[in-house]
């Protein structure tokens, strides 16, 4: 870690509730390309971070800077740059799957939002079902377009939160599927997951968070699964450090 | 302003499809004015500020109901962060939410308005154009400060009782300038006798957009 030219680039990351330490010091680089997926047990800061990273939350303290632009400083570029995928579909009901795609790609200024739809809706496999409306899609119908929406404005950097969650097993292949085609695009992605086996089989980088801290990162090339189970399991069970 | 557009037509488009806000609006409204006639008593001849008073005791409830949706709608799958997470600045927002809640009012007071005529008389139907002139500054007024308590109150869970606490004593002023106002067109006085108070109703609704567009950014954001 540290390298000068970090894709993104994250330093003393703070924040706390009410007095409660939720994060506390998080340091982290990340390369152009790299997949980090965090792990960590209930209540260890892993939504919080991502809440910052997405802008959604205020850092207590610390910066956060994706190709150096500061988060803080920048919020409207950094946006720009950033997709999101969350276990809420941020998805209207009320509207069918082209007119979500095309209002979020008319907000991202994109060139001709209605072609970029009729693009996405192709990628997640929802040409057919283009108009029907959000209400009737079933979970992992609405997980595909969470998906394509997220991917609208072809961000660099994909925010990833418990995008598991609720989907059946093909939907989550599928999004296994989105997330190794946009990790071979070069695009640098951070997942935060309970789901050990996915979370493994993506990433370049492992981490776990605990705590608030970052209390374990490691190259997956590096790493052995079992080991690293083991480690994971001891912070789930709010053991020390081994 | 673009983005406001943008997020307007969104919601206005869900609501031609789903017209929740509007039909529940509407029909609350006209209760209210046919609740108040019985109360008051059918067929009896009012002054002017009483059946002003009348009239906004149910625009302004009913308006309070569609207030509460336009924001809890982006609590739905929390629509509100992805619009956060977009590159529109949370001014532009506000400025869409208060638009749409302005609409949703005109709609309301385009059925409310007539149907006042006919259960209260057509007597109080003298300066139409004005009263238009009157009831479009009031909405703006409502709209820029209902927006902003609106937002403040969404991410509750009793925000459709913590919105009117809230709100009530607020807008209490304009309602009272409001009533003033329209009872002195009901009672078909000059221009003159209610023009200062028409311009205090604008001045409310000025100060209130400005302290929206400032404020709205923090109240919709965590801390």
């Amino acid at each position: 870690m540290g390298s000068s030219a970090a894709f993104l680039r994250i330093k003393g990351l703070r924040k706390s509730y009410d007095g409660v330490d939720a994060l506390r010091g998080i340091d982290l680089d990340l390369e152009m390309g790299d997949f980090l997926s965090l792990f960590g047990p209930n209540g260890a800061g892993k939504t919080t971070l991502i809440r910052i990273m997405a802008t959604l939350l205020k850092p207590g303290a610390g910066t956060v800077r994706v190709m150096d632009f500061d988060m803080e400083e920048h919020p409207e570029e950094f946006r720009a740059r950033l997709g999101v995928i969350s276990h809420q579909s941020f998805l209207y009901n009320d509207l069918s799957a082209r007119e979500n795609l095309e209002f979020y790609a008319a907000l991202y200024r994109v060139a001709d939002p209605a072609a970029r739809a009729e693009e996405l809706l192709g990628l997640v496999g929802l040409s057919d079902r283009a108009d029907s409306k959000v209400s009737g899609f079933s979970r992992g119908m609405q997980q595909r377009l969470s998906i394509a929406r997220a991917l609208i404005n072809d961000p660099v950097l994909l925010l990833l939160d418990e995008p598991y969650t609720g989907l059946d097993q093909s939907a989550s292949m599928l999004l296994s599927g989105h997330l190794r085609r946009l990790h071979d695009r070069k695009r640098t992605i951070v997942m935060v997951t309970h789901d050990l086996k996915r979370g493994l089989e993506a990433a370049t980088k492992v981490g776990i968070l605990s705590r608030g801290r970052l209390v374990y990162l490691k190259d997956r090339a590096e790493l052995d699964p079992r080991e690293f189970e083991h480690a994971y399991l001891r912070y789930l069970k709010g053991l020390p450090d081994a | 302003m673009r983005d406001a557009l943008l997020i307007a037509r969104k919601d206005l488009l869900a609501e031609y499809r789903k017209k929740e806000s509007i039909v529940s609006m509407v029909f609350f409204g006209f209760l209210l004015l046919v609740m108040l006639n019985i109360a008051v008593g059918v067929g009896r001849e009012l002054d002017g500020e009483m059946a002003a008073g009348i009239l906004w005791v149910s625009i302004i409830f009913s308006a309070v109901l569609g207030l509460g949706r336009v924001l809890s709608k982006e609590k739905e799958n929390r629509c509100i962060d992805a619009l956060l997470l977009s590159p529109v600045e949370p001014e532009q927002i506000y400025a869409a939410k208060t638009m749409v809640n302005f609409i949703f009012m005109a709609v309301a007071e385009a059925v409310l308005i007539p149907a006042f005529f006919v259960l209260y008389g057509d007597r109080f139907a003298r300066q139409v154009p004005m009263l238009v002139v009157v009831v479009l500054l009031v909405n703006i007024g409502f709209s820029t400060v209902g927006t902003l308590f609106s937002a403040i109150t969404a991410g509750t869970r009793r925000n459709e009782v913590l919105l009117p606490l809230l709100l009530f004593p607020v807008i209490t002023p304009l309602m009272a300038l409001a009533v003033k106002v329209t009872g002195g067109l009901f009672e078909d006085l000059p221009y003159r006798e209610y023009s200062s108070w028409l311009y205090v109703i604008a001045a409310f609704g000025l100060i209130f957009s400005g302290v929206g567009y400032l404020l709205f950014e923090f109240v919709i954001k965590e801390g």
